[in-house]
């Protein structure tokens, strides 16, 4: 079935993610945690959208000033997961190349997350029973 | 019953792909996964995501400054005002919605007609004056003293540029129809 194979993918790519995100802290070279900071605006990243699509359910009309709201603070997280190994790496808390690190691990995580709701979560029919 | 149309639709287009190799170029298409939505519907979308990361940029634009440059000496605390003006009238321009301040939407609001205007005229007055209130930081306060370190001036300035920006984008790239 399409959703089982999809959601293997996934969460293959997930575990890749976090691989490099784990390689950014502990490769010997490296060695501060630092970076794990960054998995707070990995578990924030869905919420603003699982919260406009619970509260709005005119999903087709084609302006929805909430799910837009939701898709700005979403775009927000991921620009400070984005942001935040670069500071760390400005002031030489960590390593230019863990931040490297981390930011290819943020990008194959939410690269994830948008996979998890292209493949599960699209529709207008959202629902808790998709799976 | 969604997910067998899909498959539906992804047999044929193999199928199709493979009559059409000869061309390799003619098997790219761009958009080209299930969700059936126009680029107008999407305009909202991406208005919103680029609103996003403008705005957000120019935060961490000037978080990065500050963690640089921590003393008063070289970035004064208080030009941090700047951005917060900014945001808040960047929330201040996107609480009231273009239909509001038409007259043209179902329902009046708490404030009404003029006081969506006001409220509006309000926002992007501090919007401007934030914008050039940063210029004036940066020329004012770093360049004509010929400061040692600029770069902090610089950052309060694309900040502030960046919410203003973000702030346009998020308020007229969006359309407000119901319908398209």
């Amino acid at each position: 079935m399409a959703g089982i194979k999809a959601l293997v993918g996934l969460s293959f790519f997930g575990a890749i993610g976090l691989t490099f995100l784990l390689l950014s802290c502990a490769l010997d070279q490296y060695g501060v945690y630092w970076p794990l900071f960054v998995l707070f605006f990995y578990v924030l990243s869905p919420i603003p959208t699982f919260i406009s699509r619970r509260l709005s359910d005119d999903s087709d009309v084609a302006s929805n000033a909430c799910r837009e709201l939701a898709y700005f603070f979403t775009t927000g997280i991921v620009v400070s997961a984005f942001g935040l190994p670069i500071i760390l790496a400005r002031v030489a808390l960590i390593q230019w190349g863990a931040c490297g690190l981390v930011m290819a691990s943020n990008a194959v995580i939410f690269f994830t997350i948008l996979g998890f709701f292209l493949v599960f979560g699209g529709g207008d029919d959202f629902s808790w029973e998709q799976w | 019953m969604h997910m067998e149309q899909s498959m539906g639709v992804h047999n044929e287009h193999q199928k199709e792909k493979l009559r059409t190799m000869s061309g390799f170029l003619e098997s790219i298409r761009c958009g080209d996964c299930e969700c059936n939505v126009d680029w107008g519907e999407r305009r909202n979308t991406i208005a919103s995501i680029g609103a996003g990361v403008l705005f957000f940029t120019g935060w961490w634009i000037i978080i990065d400054a500050a963690v640089k440059y921590p003393d008063e000496a070289t970035f004064h605390h208080a030009y941090h005002t700047c951005g917060v003006i900014a945001t808040v009238a960047f929330l201040m321009i996107n609480a009231v919605s273009n239909g509001q301040v038409r007259g043209d939407s179902y329902s009046e609001g708490c404030i009404g007609q003029t006081g969506g205007r006001v409220w509006l005229f309000i926002g992007f007055m501090l919007a401007f004056g934030s914008l050039i209130a940063s210029m004036w930081i940066l020329f004012g306060g770093f360049v004509v003293p010929k400061k040692p370190v600029v770069y902090p001036g610089i950052a309060v300035f694309f900040q502030n540029a960046f919410i203003f920006f973000g702030g346009l984008v998020f308020k007229f790239g969006r359309t407000e129809d119901l319908w398209q």
